[in-house]
C-alpha cells in the first residue's frame, strides 16, 4: 500500500492506483477529460497534470502510479497555469459555439436557440421560464427591442433571421393572457431589505431578481407611476400601457413595494436609505456629475462611477445600474443592469465576495463560409423569415412553430454537461489566447440519434476505446495523426454502423459537445 | 484518376504468409502496398475479414505512418528530400520548381499524364547530396531549380534503357584474384552517385584489359563529399583514392595502376597523361572529379581528427564478407562473453565503460541492461516461462539530417548483430527485433543479407558458438513515422499498433514488448559494444570526457566545404569538427552556426564553437547530442527559418496524442510562419516563448518535450534576427516573402537569367540592363546563381521604393 503526499496532505492507496485516484480519495478535484475509471489512461488531454518531486516535467496524474514516498504538487500556480495551457490549447482547436451567437449578443444573454426550441415543440410554459430567466419585461421589449441578437443570427443573409424578438413577444403575450401566468419559483425570505430608487426598466428588472432570491424589495420613484423612460419616454402607440402595466404587476406580485412620488434627495437622503436597508441600488436615469456629487458618491465620465463588473459604487452597499452609469443604451441593456446587478447584490446580502455574475463563457466559431452554413442549414426546417400578417395579434401558435423551427441550431447540445467549458470556466482558460488557423466546420448527422461534430472532438480517445473494447461494432478510429488526427468511423461507414449500441455510452463518455443527442434533453 | 479494379487474390495469399495476428498489420501493410503500389480500400476490408485485424484497427495504422497511400499513384514517384541539409541548399524551390514543371494544381500531387507523383520525404539520408531528389530507386542530388527538367528527361531515358536490367549491379565479381585490390564504396551515398554503374564499367575494364585486381565492395567510407569513392591498392607502393568517379573513368584507372595483357603501350601512355592532369591540376572544387591521396592535406585533415571504433576498419570491410569481419576480430567480443563471462560481468563491464546511449537522451547503456536482466529474473520469480525478455535494435534515425545509424546498418551489419547478441546475452533475451527505417532498403538488405549468415555459422539460433545461449533477431521495418523513434512509440510499431507512445513509467525495461521486460538500444550504441568487450572498458573511457566517454559518430552537412559521416573522440569542439575536419565553410561564406541534434536539438552560434563536444556541455548551451546530426549554418542561412522548418517538421510528425504537442506545436508554427511571412504581429515572441515553455514542460514524451529547443536556442542567440522578422526584414535575405531580387547596374546584359528563369520573369535584352518583373518572379535564386557578372542582389521587401 504504497503511501505518498498531495499537497503535502498524506493518503495511501491500493498499490497500481493512480496519482489521480489518490488525489480523488483526499477529495482533491483534479480535471481530466480523457479519463474514465474503468479504461486504461489516455493521457491525452494534459489537463490532469501535476508536479512530482523529481521530475522535472509535469506528469498526467491520470497515467500515474502512485508510488511509496511520492510527493505530489495539484493546486499550486505552476500546476494550475499548466492546466489552464492545455485547456486553452484545447479550445483554440474547438470548433464550436457553445451559445449561439443571437444570444452572445442579447445583453442579457438570454438563452434565445433554447426558447425556440421550446416554441417549435409547443411547450410555451418551458419558453417563457426561459426567457423570465434573463428578461423580467420581455412582454414589453417584445415591442421595443432592437434586437441585436437577430443581426447576429446566421440564418440572416440567406432568407432571413429568426424572428426572435417576435418570437419572444408572442411567448409572454400568450402568458401575460393565460389564467396563471408564469410565477417564478423564490427563494425563501432572506430578511434583508434593499431599495431600488428608480422604477424604470433597470430597477424593476432588478427588483423582480432580487424578489426572485427572496430579498424584501421596496421600489422608489418620483413619478406617479412605475415605468421610468418606458412609460414617459416611449410613445403609445409604440408600447401600449396595459402591457407595461401587465408585466410591472407581474413583478408587484412577487412582493414587491413601490413608493411613488418619492424624490430622492428631499424627504429622502440617500443617506437615511442606505441606514434603513442592507442595500440600495441606484437606477436614477441619466445624471449630471453635479448630481452624483450632491449624492456623496464618486462620477464617472457617464455617469456614477461604478465597478463595470459588479456595479458598485463608491460606496459599499450602494450599486449603481442602467442609464445612471452610461449614456443612454438599448432597454434591453438596463433590463440586463438589472439582473446582474441583482447578483452583485445577492452576493453583497450573503457576505460574500462580491464578483458580479459569472462571466458568460462560451468558445465562438465566428463567421461561417457558405459550405459549412449549408450544413447547418440541412438541420433546420427551410422557408424565409415569416412574421404574423397582423403585428398586434401576434402569431398564432403554428406559424410561430414554424418560425422557430427555422432556427439553425448552432448552440452546443451539451454547453451544461461539457467538461472543456466547466473546467474553462474555473480555470479562467480564454479560447483566443493561443488562436491560430481554425479548421471547416462539418457535422456528421446522416441519420440517427447521435450528432458528430468533429470540430468540438478534443482526440481525448474515450470513444475510441469504448468501442474497440466491443468487437461487434464497426467502431470509432483515429484516422491520420497529428495536427490531422480525427476521429472517424473506419471505411468510411456511417455513424450508426459505428457506435450502434454503444451510442448512449459514447455520448455519456464525450467530454464535449462533439458526440451529443440530436434532441435537446431540455424540449 | 479512378480507382482500378482490385484482384483480392494476393491479400489472401499476404495473410496466409504472414499470418493472422494483429501484429502482422504493418508487414501486411507494406506487402499490399509493394504489390498495389497504393492500398485499395476493397483490399483493407479483405484483410479485416481474413485476420484478427479490426476495420478500426487497419483504418488508424493505416493512416498512421506517411508509408502508407490510400489513393494510386503516377507511374513514378519523385521523393522530394526535405532533410535539413537539403532545406537550407534550397529543397522547397527544387519542389516548387517541380510542381511548376508537372503543371500540378495546389492539391494535387500526381501530373495530369499519371506519369509521376510528387511526394515529400522528410529525409533521404544522403544529406552530402542536398538537395536530393529520389525518382523511384535513382537518386539525384546537388539539384538546381532549373534542372528539374533535364533530370526527368535523363530518368526517363534510362528507364528505356535499363528496362530488364535491375539489380545487375548486385551482383559480386567472381573470379578475380590478383596482387591488388580496387575498393569501391558501396553506402547509400555512393550508391546513389553511380557506384553501381561504376562497379559495371571497372568489371567491364577488367574483362576488357585482362588486369588482374581483385574488385571489392566496401562500406561507407564516411567521405561522402566526394562519392563514388574509388580505392587502388596495388600489391606494392602506396594506395590511392580516386573521388568523383564516373564509369567512363573505369577504363583509365584501371589501365593505370594494373599491367595490362596484351594492350598496347601506347594506350597506356595516353591515358596515364590524362590522369596525371586529374591528380595534380584539380583543387576541392564542389563539381568535377579528380584522385586524391589519402596523405593529401584536406583528406589527412578529414581523416586525422576522428577515431573509429563504431566504425572500425571503415573502407576496408566488405558489407556483408562474414570471413573478412571474423578475420578483423569479429565475432571475438561474442566469443569471449560465451566462453568466459557471466552475464552480469558483461553488464560490469559495459558500466565501467561510461557507454551512454547513443540515441539522443545518453541514458548509461550498463543500467539500462542491469534493469531489464533484474526485471526478467523478477518476473521470472512470478511466473512462468513467458517473461523472457526482448533485446531491440532501435534503427528509427528520423532526424532530418542525420545518416549514421544507416550507414553504419549498411557497412557494418555484423557488428550490430554482434553488439546485439551481446546485450541480449547480458539481459537474458532469446528474441531480438531490428526495427528500421523503411526509407533505408539498403540497410534492410544488409542486415537480412547478414543475418542469415550469422545463422549458417552458428552466431545465431539455439546454442550459439556452442554455448547454452540462444537468441535470433527479427526485422520489422518501419513505416514512416518519426515519433518511431522514441522507444515507447517503437514498441507499439513492433506489436503493430499506431505508434504512440506511452507515459514512463513503465519503462520498456520493466514493461516493454507485449509486457515483457525489453532492452531498447540505438544502432550506434551497440556497435560500440563489440569494441568495449574485446578492448576493454578502460580503452574506451579514456577516449572522450569523464561523463561522456568513448567516440561519437556524427553526420556532418551543409554548407561545410567537406561533409560526411565522422566519428569523433567525445570532448572535440565543434570547431574543430567544423573547421578542421569538414574544411570549413564553403563558397568563402561565414561561418554563423551549428544546428546539432535535429529537431530535438538547438543552434550553437560560431561564437561558442569552442565548445567541446558532450552530453553536458551540449545541454548547457541548449542544444541535445541527439543522435548526431551535425547541420553547419553559414550567414545566408535565416535562424528563423530554421526554427521554422524544425518545427514543421515535428509539426507534422507529431503523433497527436496529447494536447501540448499536437496543438502546441501547431500553433508554435503559425507564428513562425507569420514571422517568415512578415505577418507576425506586437507580442509574437513572448507568445512564442511562453507556447515554447508549456509544450516543453507539459508534452508526455521526448518528441513534444524537446520540440521547442530550436526555438528557445535561436530566440536565445539570434534574437535580433526575430525582432527583424517582426519588422518585415529577413537579414539573410533567406525568406521569401521578405526579399525580392534586383538587377544592379553591374548587368552586361548576357541574358543567361532570362534564359534560366523558370518563370518568365525577366525580359532578354541583349546587352542592356536586364530587370526581373517583381509580380511573376518566385524568388528561386537561379537567376543570381547563374548571372557571371554578380549584378543580382537581394533586397528586403521593405525597401522597395527607397
Amino acid at each position: 500500500m504504497p503511501k505518498l503526499t498531495i499537497d503535502q496532505r498524506p493518503v495511501q492507496v491500493a498499490p497500481g492506483q493512480t496519482v489521480l485516484q489518490a488525489a480523488r480519495k483526499l477529495g482533491i478535484d483534479i480535471p481530466t477529460l480523457c479519463y474514465r475509471e474503468d479504461l486504461p489512461a489516455n493521457t491525452s488531454c494534459m489537463v490532469c497534470l501535476v508536479k512530482v518531486n523529481g521530475r522535472q516535467r509535469l506528469v498526467p496524474s491520470c497515467g500515474l502510479t502512485a508510488e511509496e514516498g511520492m510527493q505530489v504538487e495539484s493546486e499550486t500556480p505552476e500546476v494550475h497555469a499548466a492546466r489552464r495551457a492545455s485547456l486553452e490549447l484545447l479550445l483554440s482547436d474547438h470548433l464550436g459555439d457553445c451559445a449561439g451567437p443571437c444570444q452572445l449578443i442579447c445583453p442579457a444573454r438570454m438563452n434565445i436557440p433554447l426558447m425556440l426550441r421550446q416554441i417549435a415543440a409547443g411547450q410555451l410554459e418551458k419558453a417563457i421560464a426561459t426567457v423570465k430567466a434573463d428578461i423580467a419585461l420581455p412582454a414589453v421589449l417584445g415591442r421595443i427591442c432592437p434586437a441585436p441578437c437577430e443581426k447576429g443570427c446566421r440564418r440572416g443573409p440567406l432568407d432571413g433571421p429568426l424572428a426572435i424578438c417576435l418570437l419572444k413577444r408572442y411567448v409572454a403575450d400568450v402568458d401575460l393572457q393565460s389564467n396563471k401566468p408564469y410565477r417564478p419559483a423564490c427563494a425563501p425570505a432572506s430578511g434583508k431589505r434593499v431599495a431600488v430608487v428608480g422604477a424604470g426598466p433597470a430597477g424593476l428588472a432588478a427588483a423582480y431578481y432580487l424578489a426572485r432570491r427572496g430579498h424584501g424589495v421596496t421600489i422608489f420613484d418620483r413619478h406617479e407611476q412605475a415605468g421610468g423612460m418606458l412609460r414617459y419616454g416611449v410613445p403609445e402607440d409604440r408600447l401600449g400601457r396595459e402591457v407595461l402595466a401587465a408585466e410591472i404587476d407581474q413583478i408587484r406580485q412577487l412582493g414587491v413595494l413601490f413608493r411613488m412620488n418619492t424624490t430622492l434627495g428631499g424627504e429622502m437622503s440617500l443617506e437615511r436609505l442606505r441606514r434603513d436597508h442592507d442595500a440600495v441600488f441606484l437606477a436614477i436615469g441619466a445624471v449630471t456629475s453635479e448630481q452624483v456629487e450632491s449624492l456623496a458618491l464618486a462620477a464617472g465620465r457617464q455617469g456614477i462611477q461604478v465597478d463595470k463588473l459588479t456595479g458598485q459604487t463608491s460606496q459599499a452597499g450602494i450599486f449603481a445600474g442602467g442609464d445612471a452609469v452610461r449614456v443612454r443604451r438599448m432597454a434591453v441593456r438596463a433590463v440586463a443592469d438589472g439582473k446582474e446587478v441583482a447578483c452583485s447584490i445577492d452576493q453583497y446580502l450573503s457576505g460574500g465576495h462580491v464578483t458580479g455574475p459569472e462571466p458568460f463563457f462560451s468558445s465562438r466559431m465566428g463567421a461561417l463560409a457558405a459550405p459549412e452554413l449549408e450544413i447547418l442549414c440541412q438541420a433546420a426546417d427551410p422557408g424565409p423569415r415569416s412574421e404574423p400578417p397582423d403585428l398586434s395579434a401576434g402569431y398564432d401558435p403554428e406559424s410561430a412553430a414554424t418560425e422557430a423551427r427555422r432556427c439553425l441550431h448552432c448552440d452546443c447540445r451539451k454547453p451544461d454537461e461539457c467538461r472543456l467549458r466547466i473546467y474553462a470556466r474555473q480555470y479562467g482558460a480564454s479560447c483566443g489566447r493561443y488562436k491560430g488557423s481554425r479548421k471547416p466546420f462539418s457535422r456528421d448527422d446522416s441519420r440517427g440519434e447521435v450528432i458528430f461534430e468533429p470540430g468540438k472532438c478534443i482526440d481525448c480517445g474515450l470513444c475510441v476505446q469504448i468501442t474497440a473494447a466491443a468487437r461487434d461494432t464497426l467502431g470509432l478510429t483515429f484516422i491520420g495523426r497529428g495536427f490531422d488526427v480525427r476521429v472517424a468511423v473506419p471505411f468510411e461507414g456511417s455513424l450508426d454502423e459505428g457506435l450502434s449500441h454503444l451510442a448512449a455510452d459514447c455520448v455519456r463518455a464525450c467530454p464535449t459537445g462533439a458526440l451529443a443527442w440530436r434532441r435537446d434533453r431540455q424540449v | 484518376m479512378t480507382s482500378p479494379t482490385v484482384d483480392l487474390g494476393y491479400v489472401d495469399q499476404t495473410i496466409e504468409r504472414l499470418g493472422r495476428d494483429p501484429a502482422a498489420c504493418i508487414p501486411i501493410l507494406q506487402a499490399l502496398q509493394e504489390h498495389y503500389r497504393y492500398l485499395p480500400a476493397a483490399a483493407l476490408r479483405r484483410v479485416c475479414e481474413l485476420s484478427d485485424i479490426s476495420p478500426a484497427v487497419i483504418a488508424g495504422v493505416s493512416t498512421f505512418y506517411s508509408q502508407f497511400r490510400h489513393h494510386p499513384v503516377g507511374r513514378h514517384i519523385i521523393s522530394v528530400c526535405h532533410g535539413t541539409a537539403c532545406h537550407v541548399k534550397g529543397a522547397d524551390l527544387i519542389t516548387q520548381a517541380l510542381r511548376r514543371h508537372l503543371r500540378l494544381s495546389p492539391h494535387e500531387d500526381t501530373d495530369a499524364q499519371g506519369l509521376f507523383t510528387l511526394e515529400k520525404v522528410a529525409c533521404l539520408g544522403c544529406c552530402t547530396l542536398a538537395p536530393a531528389v529520389k525518382i523511384d530507386e535513382v537518386t539525384y542530388g546537388h539539384l538546381q531549380p532549373d534542372q528539374v527538367g533535364r533530370m526527368l528527361q535523363e530518368f526517363l531515358d534510362w528507364q528505356k534503357q535499363h528496362a530488364g536490367a535491375k539489380g545487375a549491379d548486385r551482383t559480386r565479381p567472381d573470379g578475380i584474384t590478383g596482387d591488388g585490390e580496387i575498393r569501391l564504396g558501396l553506402g547509400s551515398c555512393c550508391v546513389s552517385r553511380g557506384s553501381g554503374k561504376l562497379h559495371q564499367a571497372l568489371l567491364e575494364a577488367l574483362r576488357q584489359t585482362g588486369a588482374n585486381p581483385t574488385l571489392k565492395r566496401v562500406g561507407c567510407v564516411g567521405m561522402c563529399h566526394q562519392t563514388p569513392l574509388l580505392e587502388v591498392v596495388p600489391a606494392a607502393g602506396r594506395s590511392y583514392l580516386y573521388a568523383r568517379v564516373e564509369p567512363r573513368d573505369a577504363r583509365a584507372i584501371v589501365l593505370s595502376h594494373f599491367r595490362p595483357k596484351g594492350v598496347a603501350r601506347r594506350l597506356r601512355n595516353t591515358v596515364s597523361g590524362w590522369l596525371d592532369s586529374l591528380l595534380t591540376d584539380r583543387s576541392w572544387e564542389p563539381i568535377g572529379r579528380y584522385a586524391i591521396q589519402v596523405r593529401d592535406k584536406p583528406v589527412a585533415a578529414f581523416l586525422d581528427k576522428q577515431e573509429h571504433l563504431a566504425t572500425e576498419f571503415c573502407g576496408f570491410l566488405d558489407p556483408t564478407d562474414l570471413a573478412e569481419y571474423e578475420a578483423n576480430q569479429g565475432f571475438a567480443a561474442l566469443r569471449e562473453c560465451l566462453a568466459n563471462l557471466a552475464p552480469d560481468q558483461v553488464i560490469d563491464e559495459v558500466l565501467k565503460s561510461g557507454l551512454r546511449g547513443r540515441g539522443g537522451a545518453g541514458f548509461a547503456a550498463g543500467t539500462k541492461w542491469r534493469a531489464v536482466r533484474q526485471a526478467a529474473s523478477a518476473a521470472a520469480a512470478d511466473g512462468g516461462p513467458g517473461n523472457q525478455p526482448f533485446a531491440v535494435c532501435n534503427g528509427d534515425e528520423g532526424d532530418p539530417g542525420a545518416f549514421m545509424d544507416r550507414m553504419l546498418l549498411e557497412s557494418y551489419p555484423y557488428r550490430i548483430i554482434e553488439g546485439m547478441t551481446i546485450a541480449a546475452y547480458a539481459v537474458g533475451a532469446r528474441q531480438g527485433y531490428f526495427y528500421i527505417r523503411a526509407e533505408y532498403p539498403l540497410a534492410v538488405q544488409r542486415v537480412q543479407e547478414a543475418l542469415e549468415r550469422c545463422r549458417q555459422r552458428g552466431y545465431l539460433g539455439d546454442r550459439i558458438l556452442d554455448s547454452d545461449f540462444g537468441f535470433d533477431v527479427k526485422i520489422m521495418e518501419g513505416a514512416g513515422a518519426f515519433v518511431c523513434g522514441e522507444e515507447t512509440a517503437l514498441l507499439a510499431s513492433i506489436e503493430g499498433r499506431r505508434g504512440m507512445p506511452h507515459l514512463r513509467p513503465p519503462y520498456p525495461a520493466q514493461q516493454g514488448l507485449w509486457g515483457r521486460p525489453t532492452l531498447v538500444n540505438n544502432v550506434e550504441t551497440l556497435a560500440l559494444v563489440p569494441w568495449i568487450l574485446r578492448r576493454g572498458a578502460e580503452a574506451f573511457a579514456r577516449l572522450g570526457t569523464p561523463t561522456s566517454s568513448g567516440t561519437k559518430v556524427f553526420a556532418l552537412a551543409g554548407k561545410v566545404a567537406r561533409g560526411g559521416l565522422i566519428e569523433v573522440p567525445m570532448g572535440i569542439s565543434l570547431r574543430e569538427i567544423v573547421e578542421q575536419i569538414g574544411g570549413g565553410i564553403a563558397n568563402g561564406r561565414r561561418f554563423k552556426a551549428v544546428q546539432v541534434g535535429g529537431p530535438s536539438g538547438g543552434c550553437v552560434p560560431a561564437h561558442l564553437a569552442d565548445l567541446p563536444v558532450n552530453y553536458e556541455a551540449l545541454a548547457s548551451v541548449g542544444a541535445i547530442m541527439g543522435s548526431g546530426g551535425l547541420v553547419v549554418l553559414d550567414d545566408g542561412d535565416c535562424m528563423v527559418d530554421i526554427a521554422r522548418y524544425f518545427l514543421e517538421f515535428t509539426q507534422n510528425q507529431s503523433c497527436g496524442k496529447c494536447t501540448p504537442c499536437r496543438i502546441g506545436t501547431r500553433r508554435m508554427l503559425e507564428i513562425l510562419d507569420a514571422l517568415c511571412e512578415g505577418r507576425g504581429k506586437p507580442g509574437d515572441l513572448e507568445r512564442l516563448e511562453s507556447l515554447a515553455e508549456t509544450v516543453r514542460s507539459s508534452s508526455l514524451c521526448g518528441l513534444g518535450s524537446t520540440a521547442p529547443n530550436p526555438i528557445l536556442s535561436t530566440l536565445r542567440y539570434f534574437r535580433p534576427e526575430y525582432e527583424a522578422h517582426l519588422a518585415g526584414r529577413c537579414p539573410a535575405g533567406r525568406c521569401r516573402a521578405l526579399i525580392r531580387y534586383e538587377i544592379t547596374e553591374d548587368c552586361i546584359g548576357c541574358t543567361l537569367c532570362a534564359q534560366h528563369c523558370p518563370v518568365n520573369a525577366i525580359e532578354a535584352s541583349p546587352y542592356r540592363r536586364h530587370e526581373i518583373d517583381a509580380q511573376r518572379c518566385v524568388r528561386c535564386g537561379t537567376c543570381k546563381s547563374v548571372c557571371p557578372a554578380d549584378a543580382v542582389i537581394i533586397q528586403d521587401v521593405a525597401c522597395q521604393n527607397t
